[in-house]
């Protein structure tokens, strides 16, 4: 039994030798269809695949090809426990399957769902909220923990090749955020919303670790951008992380991300001012980290609004000229459409209806009402906390020109409390309580910022399901009562439906091998992939 | 990271042996949460004392910074400090504007003061004083009740809200009654008739719904459970829909009247 087992390994390690090859930086800037080789599937962000095995004419033959549980025991450590909640993308490189809660990475074999090696990290703290996933470029897997580090992981083993320090645990930072690879750079974000703290991205060297450069997301001290807050010490301490996913441009060689809240949180009383360049789309050149250009979407955000939801890229035509464009359904339930060479905004409009606002200005940037800002005795305001979009990845189809937003139009009071209400406020010194909620699915066409199709989820107050668009005219989205679904995409009609376990954690991912069409996506614990096959004599 | 396979944890002395993994990395030391000293409430209070003796002219009354001394507790020194590891030599650095005279014992109190201020900003996002939401008009609150609001076509001060703020636990539960009510504390449920492809419609009370499938209990208690495939009508009633509506009219000071109203009715 023992040499059997023996001998089962020694043919299994010599498939994963064979599997798990070198990811080259070309693999990264044409994603073969046999991969998912970043968060976002590419550096656009849109999330859509050319794959067609599966469309909206047989999508109902769509079956399950393999299921598989991660089990994670024991405590995290310092920033306690780590729930078995996949909150990431899988990435998927040379038929290898990565995929991650925080502390841990899984390899699988993607055809099917079997554990080739798991990794664990002994974590020293941090708040472990939820992970995002890998990067992989050579012979490496990039990924950040909670306690701080980013760590550079053999991919045939799981073996440490060397980790560094990101962040500083004794000022609350953590990490959560997939790591992105731009040429030979590994960039990477970070979170902390507990003590007031400049938020800030920074690139490494994917070789050794070093830090290559680190980009704050505040202005530099007298430049008019520091206007923007009452004090240096104020806009030093003024927020701003970068826990969403990046994007990039080839051609402007440009990285794209959103900026998270200004802190204090809720209580803003004592920072007054836009806060730049917290609550904004920015574009950063990749070798230099130098800053590009910024639209800010929450000028003032008082109400923990990270403009943290990825900014998506695409070329599209508006008024009749070709444009590239940046799109992002910000979590204050605002849809911006910008030209993303210049930042300059194109059009600006609600995708859920809000409360907070009292028009535009002549950027473009929504003025908050200061009548909705949290209030000693409540102000009622919507969105919520949780806003119109969270973390849950949209989605852009270049075949329909639709703009793929799982939405929800939510409802709750935000209170200003006293034991942070004096001359200087920190931390958070108030937040918001109760609700009401409805979730929906939009398409939403670029040009006009309207939706062309809107689905309510029936029995969902919200949900945290990402989204996927494919060229066999299919979008796929989860519900908050376990339903993972297939839509029409022009139309959004849904054409499939599967009943799990639990209900979508993640953003479902696509990809094709031997033949197979394979769609994977997470509730909880569990990945599911479900699977189609190519009719007789078709790839 | 250490690598494991646990599912070939049997076979973890032959992997070691053909050098297919290597054991657990070592750590190095490194600061954190996990050695972040415990906050001891008594050496705090003491630490307070000291403070409100030595730091307190320069340093705030909160420990957030004065105009002759920064805010301590967005001090990397102060953060990073274990019981006084830190603190101590900022303070012997700067010994012209500090006091000589602290024993050590004293800079150990001073850390867990300092220490319990920076968690309590930290958790601040939980309030620690009751929320005051009386700041309203009952009698405007009254005329909403009445009139624009339209709330006493379902509700009656001398009916279902007699005796309403005995019931209630304080004002700031009323306010997330009002805005948000549920179903739990009533006797009305969400109701629902689905008429089936063929045969009679069914009604009952909703036990679940979404886009797909739709179950009920009718009124003999049975359970009722439906696909929702084309052809298939479902018809919800829910108490609760004028209220949601209502979200969208409300203005805040609307609100803060009604609250003060209905804590008004004894």
């Amino acid at each position: 039994m023992r040499i059997a087992a023996a001998l089962l390994l020694v043919v299994l390690v010599a498939i994963h030798a064979d599997a798990q090859g070198v990811v080259a930086p070309s693999a990264l800037t044409q994603p073969a269809t046999d991969s998912w080789p970043m968060y976002n599937g590419d550096y656009s962000g849109r999330r859509f695949s050319p794959l067609m095995i599966v469309n909206s004419s047989n999508v109902q033959s769509l079956s399950l090809g393999w299921t598989h549980r991660i089990t994670a025991e024991g405590p995290a450590g310092g920033g306690g426990s780590t729930s078995a909640v996949i909150k990431g993308t899988p990435v998927v490189v040379n038929g290898v399957l990565y995929v991650t809660i925080p502390d841990h990475v899984w390899a699988l074999d993607a055809r099917s769902g079997r554990e080739l090696w798991h990794a664990t990290w002994p974590s020293r703290g941090g708040w472990h909220i939820g992970n995002r996933g890998v990067a992989v470029l050579g012979t490496s897997v990039y990924v950040s923990t909670p306690d701080c580090h980013l760590l550079a992981l053999d991919n045939r083993t799981g073996k440490e090749k060397w980790r560094t320090e990101i962040c500083d645990l004794d000022q609350f930072y953590y990490a959560s955020a997939a790591p992105l690879i731009v040429k030979n750079h590994v960039i990477v974000g970070v979170s902390g919303d507990d003590l007031d703290i400049p938020g800030y991205i920074e690139s490494h060297d994917p070789e050794t670790g070093a830090m290559q450069w680190r980009w704050y997301t505040h202005p530099e001290p007298g430049t008019p951008e520091a206007k923007t807050w009452p004090s240096i010490e104020a806009m030093r301490h003024g927020g701003g992380m970068t826990w969403g996913s990046t994007t990039y441009d080839p051609e402007l060689n440009l990285i794209y991300f959103g900026t998270g809240n200004p802190q204090p949180v809720i209580n803003g009383r004592k920072r007054q001012g836009d806060n730049l360049y917290t609550e904004s789309s920015v574009a950063l050149n990749p070798d230099t980290g130098k800053l590009a250009w910024y639209f800010q979407s929450s000028p003032h955000d008082t109400h923990d609004w990270d403009a943290t939801q990825t900014p998506v890229l695409f070329d599209g035509t508006i008024d009749g000229e070709p444009r590239k464009l940046l799109a992002q359904a910000a979590r204050n339930g605002w849809f911006f459409v910008l030209d993303r060479q210049t930042g300059r905004n194109i059009s600006s409009t609600e995708y859920v209806k809000t409360n907070w606002t009292s028009g535009l200005d002549a950027k473009g940037q929504p003025i908050p009402n200061p009548r909705k800002e949290p209030q000693v005795d409540g102000a009622l305001v919507s969105p919520n906390q949780a806003g119109g979009q969270n973390w849950p990845p949209p989605s852009f189809s270049p075949e329909t020109g639709l703009f793929y937003v799982n939405a929800t139009r939510a409802f709750s009071v935000y209170y200003l409390y006293e034991n942070e209400n004096d001359d200087k406020p920190q931390g958070w010194g108030g937040n918001d309580r109760g609700g009401w909620s409805e979730a929906m699915l939009l398409g939403l066409d670029y040009q006009t910022g309207k939706a062309r199709w809107r689905f309510s989820w029936e029995g969902s107050p919200t949900t945290r399901s990402g989204l996927l668009s494919t060229a066999g005219n299919l979008l796929f989205a989860g519900d908050s009562a376990n339903n993972f679904v297939a839509f029409d995409a022009a139309q959004g009609v849904p054409l499939w439906r599967a009943g799990l376990h639990a209900s979508i954690t993640n953003g479902p991912i696509t990809y094709q091998l031997d033949g197979i069409q394979y769609i994977v996506v997470a509730a909880n614990d569990t990945l599911y992939a479900f699977a189609a096959t190519a009719p007789a004599g078709q790839p | 990271m250490t690598a494991m396979r646990p599912h070939h944890r049997g076979l973890l002395a032959f992997i070691i042996a053909v050098g297919g993994l290597l054991p657990p990395a070592l750590l190095r030391a490194q600061g954190g949460p996990a050695d972040r000293q415990k906050v001891d409430p008594a050496a705090a209070a003491r630490g307070r004392t000291v403070y409100a003796a030595h730091c307190i002219n320069c340093h705030g009354s909160s420990a957030k910074g004065g105009p002759n001394g920064p805010d301590l507790i967005r001090s990397t020194a102060a953060l990073r400090d274990r019981l006084g590891s830190h603190i101590g030599p900022a303070m012997r650095a700067a010994a012209g504007s500090h006091p000589a005279t602290l024993t050590a014992e004293q800079i150990v109190d001073l850390s867990q003061f300092l220490r319990e201020r920076v968690e309590a900003v930290a958790r601040n996002r939980t309030p620690t004083a009751p929320i005051d939401v009386l700041t309203g008009d009952p009698e405007a609150g009254r005329t909403y009740f009445f009139g624009a609001g339209r709330c006493s076509t379902c509700h009656s001060p001398t009916g279902d809200f007699a005796g309403l703020r005995s019931r209630t636990p304080d004002a700031l539960t009323l306010q997330q009654r009002f805005l948000f009510p549920t179903l739990t504390r009533s006797e009305k449920r969400v109701e629902v008739t689905v008429t089936p492809l063929s045969g009679a419609p069914v009604s009952g009370t909703l036990v679940r719904v979404d886009n797909f499938r739709v179950s009920l209990r009718d009124a003999s208690g049975d359970y009722r459970a439906f696909s929702r495939v084309p052809g298939v009508k479902v018809e919800i009633r829910d108490p609760l829909t004028a209220h949601r509506d209502l979200l969208d009219e409300y203005t805040d000071d609307a609100i803060h009247d009604v609250v003060a109203y209905l804590w008004s009715l004894k």
